[in-house]
């Protein structure tokens, strides 16, 4: 653990009721915004399509969206490399601790990251946009 | 004391009275006041007329179409005695109204029990039932002591900060998609035939089965958005570092476990859009790098999505990946707990 800063962070409040209080807010919170979901969805149901049909292909075949940006990848390289990228994807996502472990609090590594993750979120945003409109 | 006692004795009577009066006003209408020309032998339930509206739909033999046996038989009168007094085949506020009523009342009344059976059942001074309850559980056990040393650990005052309860979201969001999947899972079946009507008869026919699907679905993208925006999170503020590895590995399991959810319920409603999504995704299984046929067979049981990818598909969403997910859950908050929550800049 790293030690604390400033007097702000060294701040601290019990778990119980103070952090549980705050806690249940955010479950109110969700649980009134699922209940909204489900009042709208008396009006406007997730609804089916066609039934399954073995034998009929449909023309575009879609995922679901947090899918789609690989898809889309997919198509645009060779199969068996586009699995390699996942497997190594994976395995890179958890040995990540192993990889990067210098323990820096600096602003610098902290933007770097930011930047990253913008990066990786706007390719996906765009892989999945092109996915869905192709 | 006395008077006390006395006086709680007679507002639970009075409301014991009136609970009585209110049932009995708001529930004669059970008691079928037969109209005048109606014949006496008619007046009586003829059973058998209920016990065969099943058979009538399907007696000619024929399994029925999809769109048939979605249709439920239209209401009969007076189907039974229960949905009469609850007023379940004319409307839904009724009986609502009822519960509500009756509910509120009855709470009232068992409140004024509890309050004063502890001083029927002894002489010393009063001390409510939780409070005896915690203390007969705390002489046997001793957790009170532990327990408050849990609840009171101390969190760093930051923790409250929005960016912070994405995980506490997805983790709530995940009981929501257990309570809600239950609740579909009573109805849902898990054959080709039986898939698409079942989910036809819950979005149609069962009370608020399209709001629970509605939630169902809505969280399960809610879930997969929120997972990732954790994940971003412990990234940029670089938690996953020494000494926090071990809960990065289980975090990247968590959404493993996560998309695994989301890939095995899309083919559940067993649509065009489910069959050939699974089917694409388990061929893209299916080219892994020397065990592809294996995952592909694993995937599929057999060389072709049908009835038995539907179970194994049904199974590992309701069994197997929950009880992954609650497993790698519950070590991820012990060792949140353990470690406490890495420091920001």
């Amino acid at each position: 653990m790293t030690e604390a800063n400033t007097p702000a962070e060294k701040e601290e409040i019990p778990f119980y009721p103070n952090h549980v209080s705050t806690e249940i807010k955010v479950v109110i919170g969700i649980t009134f915004i699922a209940i909204v979901v489900g009042a709208i969805g008396l009006f406007a149901p997730v609804g089916l399509g066609v039934p399954a049909d073995p034998m009929d292909t449909p023309a575009h075949v879609k995922p679901e969206w947090y899918f789609l940006a690989f898809y889309q990848i997919l198509k645009y390289i060779p199969k068996s490399t586009g699995i390699w990228i996942m497997i190594v994807g994976i395995i890179g996502l958890i040995l990540l601790p192993f990889i990067d472990r210098k323990p820096d609090k600096s602003t610098k590594a902290y933007r770097i990251r930011f930047i990253l993750v913008a990066i990786g979120l706007i390719l996906a945003i765009a892989f999945s946009i092109l996915g869905e409109i192709s | 004391m006395t008077h006390n006692r006395r006086k709680f004795l007679l507002i639970g009577l009075g409301i014991a009275l009136l609970a009585t009066a209110f049932f009995v006003l708001t529930t004669n209408r059970a008691e079928a006041v037969p109209p005048d020309n109606v014949p006496v032998e008619a007046q009586q339930i003829r059973w058998e007329v209920f016990e065969n509206v099943s058979l009538t739909a399907s007696d000619q033999g024929q399994p029925l179409a999809i769109s048939q046996s979605a249709e439920i038989p239209p209401p009969l009168k007076d189907p039974c005695l229960h949905c009469h007094i609850t007023g379940e085949h004319t409307n839904l506020w009724t009986p609502l109204f009822r519960w509500s009523l009756f509910g509120m009342a009855g709470l009232v009344f068992a409140y004024g029990m509890y309050r004063s059976s502890s001083a029927w059942f002894s002489r010393k001074p009063w001390k409510s039932f939780s409070m005896r309850t915690v203390e007969w559980i705390d002489e046997r056990y001793q957790i009170a002591e532990p327990l408050s040393k849990v609840l009171g650990k101390p969190v760093p005052k930051f923790a409250t900060r929005w960016w912070y309860c994405l995980g506490g979201i997805t983790a709530f969001v995940f009981v929501l998609q257990g309570i809600t999947g239950i609740m579909l899972a009573f109805y849902y079946n898990p054959t080709p035939e039986g898939a698409y009507a079942s989910i036809q008869f819950i979005e149609t026919q069962v009370r608020f089965g399209a709001s629970i699907r509605m939630i169902h679905h809505w969280a399960a993208n809610g879930m997969v958005v929120m997972c990732f925006a954790h994940l971003a999170r412990v990234f940029i503020m670089g938690a996953y570092k020494p000494p926090r590895e071990l809960n990065w590995i289980s975090g990247a399991f968590l959404l493993l476990l996560t998309l695994a959810f989301g890939f095995t319920g899309y083919l559940l409603p067993w649509d065009q859009r489910a069959f050939w999504a699974t089917t694409v995704g388990s061929e893209i299984g299916g080219s892994f790098p020397v065990i592809g046929d294996l995952v592909l067979v694993f995937l599929r049981v057999g060389w072709d999505v049908g009835a038995l990818t539907l179970s194994r598909f049904y199974s590992l969403h309701v069994l197997v990946v929950p009880i992954l997910t609650v497993i790698f859950m519950g070590s991820h908050f012990l060792m949140v707990r353990r470690q406490g929550l890495a420091r920001p800049l």
